[in-house]
């Protein structure tokens, strides 16, 4: 019982551990995509003078962010995946390992 | 039309082969609610995209980028942002600590009776208000195409999906969607191929013919969303409001894990992602090529700009290659409002039979055979209501109710979601202070706002997500604090943990 105890405790430990570098990466991943979006529809709102702000041809500045927007979403979507099952999933299944062990 | 009957009825007959094929594998709860969570990647990804492109989606961001120019590639973006929000902090979490609804997840972290009430509230009113336009539009769109009356194109709509959910469960409507979803891109990629063609593949070209045809405010921000703030509760409403609509988070259930469903949203992103940065090439191909005059003369919001461009680009009216495309645009249309309200009544009986009826009534106390009849009934009710509320719905203004819908997901249902799966100190008190909160400040300033009141409007702003969400998480946090500290239930965070980041339970 108390070895029992010991391996869902060391199962929590991990679980913490793969918190913790998951905010590592998923925090600054958040405010990026969000600084973005949002900022755009700030600048759409209330910078509509820079919005117009010509950049290609008659293609203008906020055309411009809303196809940067497109582009970072999905860089971010790869990156995450690959950040995801290369440092996550080892970390989880880790934990996993932990708590079966406990269960055995 | 003929074009259009034939093409549909094609789909039709498919659709309804696939419903008898799903309906003999369908017979434990895991089949009915979740498709026993044998799907994969890919299957999952393109049903997502069908839940996520609905008609409104499709023919009226393509109508708002040609009549308003930059607002409609603003509503267009939004869909692809929010899978950045659901890819990064709920697809994974959610599909391992729930099993069929959103009300899992909260029942297994609270353990409270009254926390799941408040989730069964959250996902009925976001269904309903997303369900009742959906036949409307359905209705109009049939009769437009079809030329029967109103309320019998509510009825056939309601018919068929009635037959997808409840003979062939998740299996049915996934497939419907799967089906629809690969009709609609391809139909997509081909008009986005013509339309390129048009100006030799350099899509500078289209903005240099519209802004040569309406002038550079066309090109601007501001022509549609007049109100700056409207513009930010816009992007907040996308960005948050998906991960709280039921119907499209319910399909990370019919994955076996947490990996299957990462990858599923990256299909959905670069799917719908490449379907709606090419709404904005329909709208302003349709703008510089058409005119805003002829898509406003054919409907007064612009929704018929995808078939109008369709029909230009396969040869003109008349041609065979004109109406062969634009009677493939509209068959689609109509399988899209059929796949989208499917995937909304599943997910709404889902969670009156399973939340409602056997886990809050009968206490889970229900055998799982006898659980799979209440569901099918329970879909053939929720079929039925939402026919007679599409009828009902006949030339009032529902688009007040698909603001609403956005709006109750991300200042109800979003709060309560994130909070449940990363806050340890959320607790009953919490899920009823923020489901409360977040549905009442969005119902009423909806219906005080413009899209209800027009003129007379009490409230500035048409979608109020900017001031009902923060609220929401002010109503979830006050109620956590008076609920007091639930040492229990944070005792219990730690395992709960484990079991949302590895999806074990530790037992």
């Amino acid at each position: 019982m108390e070895s029992d105890m010991g391996s869902l405790d060391t199962a929590h430990t991990s679980v913490k551990a793969l918190i913790a570098v998951k905010l590592k990466f998923l925090v600054p991943m958040t405010i990026i995509f969000v600084v973005s979006y949002i900022g755009l529809t700030i600048l759409a709102g209330f910078g509509k003078q820079w919005a117009g702000i010509k950049v290609l041809g008659s293609v203008n500045l906020g055309f411009a962010l809303i196809a940067f927007n497109y582009v970072l979403s999905w860089v971010l979507a790869i990156v995450y995946e690959r950040v995801a099952n290369n440092t996550f999933d080892p970390l989880a299944e880790k934990a996993v390992h932990e708590l079966t062990g406990e269960q055995q | 039309m003929s074009i259009t009957l034939v093409i549909f009825a094609a789909i039709l007959i498919i659709t309804l082969a696939i419903t008898y094929w799903a309906a003999k594998r369908t017979s434990t709860t895991a089949d009915f609610y979740a498709a026993d969570g044998q799907l994969t990647a890919a299957q999952n990804g393109f049903a997502l995209a069908g839940d996520w492109c609905s008609a409104a989606a499709f023919l009226g961001f393509t109508g708002l980028t040609a009549l308003y120019g930059m607002d409609g590639a603003f509503y267009a973006l939004g869909p692809l942002v929010a899978f950045c929000t659901v890819l990064l902090l709920i697809a994974e979490p959610l599909r391992n600590a729930g099993r069929y609804t959103l009300g899992d997840v909260i029942r297994t972290r609270m353990q409270s009776r009254t926390s799941l009430l408040a989730a069964i509230a959250g996902t009925v009113v976001v269904n309903f208000a997303y369900l009742m336009p959906q036949m409307a539009g359905a209705g109009v769109l049939v009769r437009l195409l079809t030329g029967i009356s109103y309320d019998w194109a509510v009825i056939f709509v309601g018919v068929a999906m009635i037959v997808y959910v409840a003979f062939g469960g998740m299996l049915a409507t996934t497939w419907v969607q799967i089906v629809k979803a690969a009709l609609m891109l391809g139909a997509g990629a081909l008009i986005l191929i013509m339309a390129l063609a048009l100006v030799k593949f350099n899509p500078v070209t289209l903005f240099d013919m519209a802004e040569a045809k309406y002038g550079p405010a066309y090109l601007l921000p501001g022509n549609y969303l007049k109100n700056p703030f409207d513009q930010i509760s816009l992007g907040l409403g996308y960005t948050l409001g998906l991960s709280g609509l039921p119907h499209v988070m319910t399909r990370f259930y019919t994955v076996p894990d947490a990996r299957t469903a990462r990858r599923s949203v990256l299909w959905v992103m670069f799917l719908a992602g490449i379907f709606f940065a090419g709404t904005t090439i329909f709208g302003i191909t349709a703008a510089a090529f058409i005119g805003k005059d002829v898509l406003v003369a054919a409907d007064k919001g612009g929704n018929l700009t995808l078939p109008l461009l369709a029909q230009y680009l396969g040869g003109g009216k008349g041609s065979f290659g004109g109406e062969l495309l634009l009677g493939f645009v509209a068959a689609v249309a109509v399988a899209t409002i059929l796949a989208v309200v499917s995937a909304l009544t599943l997910s709404t009986s889902s969670t009156i039979a399973h939340d409602f009826y056997v886990n809050w009534v009968r206490g889970g106390e229900v055998d799982s055979k006898q659980e799979v009849l209440i569901a099918r009934v329970t879909s053939v009710v929720i079929g039925i209501l939402a026919v007679a509320l599409g009828i009902l719905a006949q030339g009032v203004n529902v688009a007040v109710l698909v603001i609403l819908a956005i709006c109750v997901a991300a200042s109800a249902n979003f709060p309560v979601l994130i909070l449940s799966l990363f806050w340890r100190r959320f607790n009953t008190g919490g899920v009823i202070g923020g489901m409360t909160v977040g549905l009442i400040s969005s119902v009423v300033l909806a219906m005080i706002g413009p899209a209800m009141r027009g003129a007379d409007a009490l409230w500035p702003l048409v979608n109020p997500t900017i001031v009902s969400m923060p609220l929401g998480f002010l109503g979830a946090f006050i109620g956590s604090l008076l609920y007091g500290r639930d040492v229990d239930n944070e005792k219990r965070f730690d395992d709960f943990l484990i079991r949302v980041h590895t999806g074990v339970a530790p037992k």
